[in-house]
């Protein structure tokens, strides 16, 4: 196989793991190196380890316990990025998340929503800005799927994306 | 722009130190800043860092700053819960008479690539407040 025809092909990654909260920064130091070496002319890597980032501190929390399963899939041929992270779950955290997902997606425009959960989330408590973040920053569509009694959340968009500007320019 | 290191009304430092961050008010040969240092991933780091945020905007409104310095050229990251504290930090400006007000400088490091789009969304929240270098 040519180097050239190499980069073309799909990466895929998939971990699972029990891991305690402070394991999650060094999951995304992994992420980020590993995204840079399977696509390196993309620069998306920072924009992936946010994201696995933020998704990881949902899921642990809400993990009862069990294992959490991320899966990443890099394919430069279709210019497509997925992420996913699977925990257990019970149907009123699937409901809850799902519904959060649902209202998220009606709003078209990522920035605007995320501005808006900026004023709405809670300055002192945890939570309620990771998604919109993820779908801003890192440029990437959210949803939530169910299976066996274990949501997963999916974050897929294009591997090579434009980078974000300012509306009106650079202040 | 002069923002006391250990204001007299409070008798403690403006400063948090936590295992992985930590931010203080630093003054050295390029000037006084607010400094923002290592990974804030803790659970809920707005605890540690919205009373620091308090403290130093109390000082800053005191001196009638125009503009304050905050830097994020060694900070590794931020979740988007300690991203709340510059979102409480954008709020409290705001809240203020618009005479009163003053601006948040941010200084990035290019090398962390999530910066750029993090202090982009600010900046969009605290149109008049925020701007980056």
């Amino acid at each position: 196989m040519t180097e050239a025809k190499e980069q073309k092909q799909p990466i895929y990654l998939t971990m699972r793991m029990k891991p305690p909260w402070v394991f999650i920064d060094e999951l995304r130091r992994f992420v980020e190196s590993f995204c840079a070496c399977a696509c390196p002319e993309c620069d998306r890597e920072a924009q992936l380890a946010l994201t696995v980032h933020e998704l990881m501190q949902n899921a642990v929390p809400h993990s009862h316990d069990e294992e959490v399963e991320l899966t990443l899939e890099v394919e430069p041929a279709v210019d497509r990025v997925a992420v996913s992270i699977s925990n257990a779950c019970t149907d009123d955290e699937f409901n809850a998340l799902a519904a959060r997902v649902q209202r998220m997606n009606r709003e078209p425009d990522a920035l605007q929503h995320y501005l808006r959960a900026m004023e709405e989330a809670p300055a002192h408590t945890r939570g309620g800005l990771g998604l919109a973040r993820i779908r801003y920053e890192a440029q990437l569509d959210l949803s939530v799927s169910r299976s066996w009694g274990r949501l997963t959340v999916h974050a897929f968009g294009k591997l090579h994306v434009q980078p974000l500007r300012l509306p009106g320019g650079i202040r | 722009m002069t923002i006391p290191s250990q204001p007299a009304s409070r008798g403690a430092p403006i400063q948090v130190a936590e295992e992985k961050y930590s931010a203080g008010v630093v003054t050295d040969g390029r000037g006084t800043r607010v400094q923002f240092r290592g990974t804030i991933s803790t659970p809920n780091p707005a605890v540690v860092l919205n009373p620091f945020v308090d403290a130093v905007h109390d000082e800053l409104v005191k001196a009638a700053a125009k503009e304050v310095l905050v830097d994020f050229r060694e900070l590794e990251f931020c979740n988007s819960s300690g991203f709340k504290a510059f979102i409480h930090w954008i709020q409290k400006i705001q809240e203020l008479p618009e005479a009163q007000r003053y601006g948040l400088r941010f200084l990035s490091n290019p090398a962390r690539k999530w910066q750029r789009t993090s202090l982009l969304a600010l900046s969009c929240y605290g149109v008049s407040s925020v701007t980056i270098q």
